[in-house]
C-alpha cells in the first residue's frame, strides 16, 4: 500500500464525470481531497491524497489521463521558484522540520518529502519565490 | 613593506595585482603570516547582499511639451516625492504601492526600471504660468530618463544584532518571522566577508571610495545615517554592536537587476536587497591583519524583538561562527539560527569585483575624506507642547 499526493487539473468537459466513484470501484483506491478549486467553470484543480497498491495507483492515473484530466504528482504543498530565490535563508527560519535548509555553500535546498504543509515559508520569503502548489 | 594606492593601481593596470576575497585571504594569512601576506596580496574584495531599507533613487524624467511641474507623482502606483524641481523625484525603496501595498513597492519599481521594463508614470500639478500642464500619464523606461541614480542614505551596516522572540506570540519583523518562546534566531550579515567588518576603523573606506553597487561602479558618497563609530568594540577594534554605515551612490543605467531586488517582509513592509562590494587595499600589515578576521572572532548580540520599550533587551553575545553553525544555546535551550542576507550572492559579488580588478576594469580610489571615529548616536526625544 502506498500513498501519493496528486494534483489534478480538469477541463470543463471532464468535470462532471463520476471520476471518484470510478477510482474507488475499479481501482480499489482510497482518497481524500486536500484542496479543491473551481475556476469559473473554465478549469478545476483538485489536490488529492490517494492510497492503494502501486499497480492500482498507476492504472488509476492512466484512467484519469485518458479522461483528459491532467495529473501531476506532488510531494510538497509548496514550490520554490529557483529563478526568484536568492538563497537569503528567511524561509528556513520558519520551517520547523528543515524541509527548507541551507546547504554547505549557503544555497537553499528544498527537501520536498519532509514538508508538513504549514505554509509559513510562503509568507516568510521576501522574494515571494515560494508558492503553494494550488 | 607598505604600498600606496597609486602603486596598487599601477599593478592593476599591468594586470599584476594579486586580488583575493575576504574569505580566501584567511587561509593565505594562516599559511604565510601577516607580514608576508601583506606583501603578497594587493587587494581584498568584500561584499554583502542583504535587505537595506534606507535606499532609493533620484530620477529625472525630462520635460514634456507643454511642460509640467510634477507635484503628485506615482510610478506603477508607488508615490514618489514631489518635493524637488519640476521633473526630478526621489523614489524611496520602502514606499508601498497604492494598489498592491507592500507586495509591490518602491524597491520593485527600481528593480523593474533596472530590468529595462516600462513603468507607468502618472503625475499631477496645480499648473503654473511657466509649467501650464496639469496632468501627465505615460510610460517610461530607464533609457528614457535623463538621470537615474541610486542614492542610499544608509547601507552596509558594519555589524547588526541577531533577533529572537521571548513572547508567546509569533512576531513579524524586518528580521523575518520570529517564532514564539525563543523558537528561532535570525541574523543578517556577510560576517567575515562583510565590507565594514574588514576595515573596522574605516582606514580605507571613506567618502569617494569606489565600490561595486548593484553591478555598477559606484561610490561611497557620505557617512551613512545612524553612523555610530562610538559603538562597543572588542580589543582589536571590531564593532560588536551596530557600528558605521555608508551612504552610497551609483548609476542605475549600469546596474544589473540581479543585484538590486525588491523584498517583502510580511506584516512589516517593502525593502530592497542591495548588492555591494568594496575593495580593501592592503596598504600595510595593519590592513592585512584587519581583513584576516574570521567569523569566530566577530560578535553580535541576540536581542529580544518582542520587547520594544527601552530598546530590545540583550539575551546573549554570540560569534558569527556560532550563528553560522545552525544553532545557538541560550540558557540550555538549543535554538535554530537562520540567515536573512544572502551569503551566496555576496560571494558572487566579491568574485565579480575581484574579476573586474584583475581585468583592469576597476581601479581603487583613495577616500577624499575619511569618516570620524567616535561619532555617537542620538535618540529622538519627545518634547511636550504644541507650539514653541
Ligand atoms: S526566503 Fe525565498 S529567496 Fe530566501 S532562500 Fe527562501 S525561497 Fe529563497
Ligand atoms: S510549508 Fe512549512 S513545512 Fe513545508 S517547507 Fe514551508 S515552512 Fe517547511
Amino acid at each position: 500500500m502506498i500513498t501519493k499526493k496528486i494534483l489534478l487539473s480538469f477541463p470543463k468537459v471532464a468535470t462532471g464525470k463520476p471520476m471518484a466513484m470510478e477510482l474507488i470501484k475499479t481501482y480499489n483506491l482510497d482518497f481524500s481531497i486536500l484542496k479543491a478549486l473551481i475556476d469559473d467553470n473554465i478549469k478545476g484543480t483538485l489536490l488529492l491524497e490517494i492510497r492503494g497498491e502501486a499497480n492500482d495507483l498507476n492504472a488509476g492515473i492512466v484512467f484519469l489521463r485518458e479522461n483528459q484530466i491532467g495529473v501531476k504528482e506532488v510531494q510538497s504543498m509548496v514550490v520554490v521558484d529557483e529563478k526568484k530565490c536568492i538563497s537569503c535563508g528567511a524561509c528556513t527560519a520558519v520551517c520547523a522540520v528543515n524541509a527548507l535548509e541551507m546547504d554547505e555553500n549557503w544555497s537553499l535546498i528544498h527537501h520536498e518529502d519532509k514538508c508538513l504543509e504549514c505554509m509559513l515559508c510562503v509568507k516568510a520569503c521576501p522574494m515571494r519565490a515560494i508558492h503553494a502548489v494550488m | 613593506m607598505a604600498k600606496t594606492y597609486q602603486e596598487i593601481n599601477e599593478k592593476i593596470a599591468k594586470g599584476e595585482a594579486v586580488v583575493v576575497t575576504a574569505e580566501e585571504v584567511i587561509d593565505i594569512v594562516k599559511k604565510r603570516g601577516v607580514k608576508e601576506a601583506a606583501d603578497y596580496v594587493d587587494v581584498v574584495t568584500t561584499a554583502t547582499f542583504g535587505p537595506m531599507c534606507s535606499s532609493g533613487a533620484f530620477l529625472n524624467f525630462g520635460h514634456s511639451d507643454p511642460p509640467i511641474r510634477m507635484a503628485e507623482i506615482t510610478l506603477n502606483g508607488v508615490v514618489a516625492s514631489g518635493g524637488l524641481a519640476a521633473v526630478d523625484t526621489y523614489l524611496g525603496a520602502t514606499q508601498p504601492s497604492n494598489d498592491r501595498g507592500i507586495e509591490y513597492g518602491g524597491a520593485h519599481v527600481i528593480n523593474d526600471l533596472i530590468a529595462g521594463k516600462e513603468v507607468h508614470l502618472v503625475a499631477k500639478s496645480p499648473g503654473t504660468d511657466c509649467y501650464p500642464r496639469k496632468e501627465i500619464d505615460t510610460w517610461v523606461t530607464l533609457a528614457d530618463l535623463n538621470e537615474a541614480y541610486l542614492f542610499n542614505p544608509r547601507n552596509c551596516y558594519q555589524n547588526y544584532n541577531a533577533a529572537i522572540n521571548t513572547s508567546s506570540k509569533r512576531i513579524y519583523t524586518y528580521m523575518g518571522i520570529l517564532q514564539p518562546n525563543m523558537g528561532n534566531i535570525t541574523y543578517s550579515t556577510a560576517g567575515e566577508l562583510s565590507p565594514l567588518l574588514n576595515d573596522p576603523l574605516l582606514k580605507t573606506i571613506g567618502m569617494g571610495t569606489r565600490i561595486f553597487l548593484g553591478g555598477a561602479q559606484g561610490y561611497v558618497s557620505w557617512m551613512g545615517t545612524q553612523f555610530n563609530t562610538a559603538c562597543e568594540r572588542d580589543e582589536k577594534g571590531y564593532p560588536t554592536t551596530p557600528g558605521a554605515t555608508l551612504a552610497l551612490i551609483g548609476n542605475m543605467k549600469e546596474m544589473n537587476p540581479a543585484y538590486i531586488r525588491g523584498a517583502v517582509y510580511e506584516k512589516y513592509g517593502t525593502s530592497m536587497f542591495v548588492g555591494v562590494g568594496i575593495p580593501i587595499p592592503i596598504l600595510n600589515e595593519e590592513m592585512m591583519s584587519f581583513v584576516s578576521v574570521e567569523n569566530k572572532d566577530l560578535h553580535t548580540n541576540v536581542l529580544d524583538y518582542s520587547v520594544s520599550k527601552g530598546g530590545h533587551p540583550t539575551l546573549k553575545k554570540v560569534s558569527y561562527a556560532e550563528l553560522r553553525s545552525g544553532s545557538v544555546d541560550i540558557n540550555g535551550k538549543i535554538i535554530k539560527t537562520s540567515p536573512m542576507s544572502s551569503l551566496k550572492v555576496a560571494r558572487e559579488i566579491a568574485l565579480e569585483l575581484n574579476h573586474w580588478i584583475k581585468k583592469g576594469k576597476f581601479f581603487l580610489q583613495e577616500p577624499i575624506q575619511t569618516f570620524p571615529i567616535g561619532n555617537a548616536l542620538k535618540g529622538l526625544e519627545i518634547k511636550e507642547g504644541e507650539s514653541r
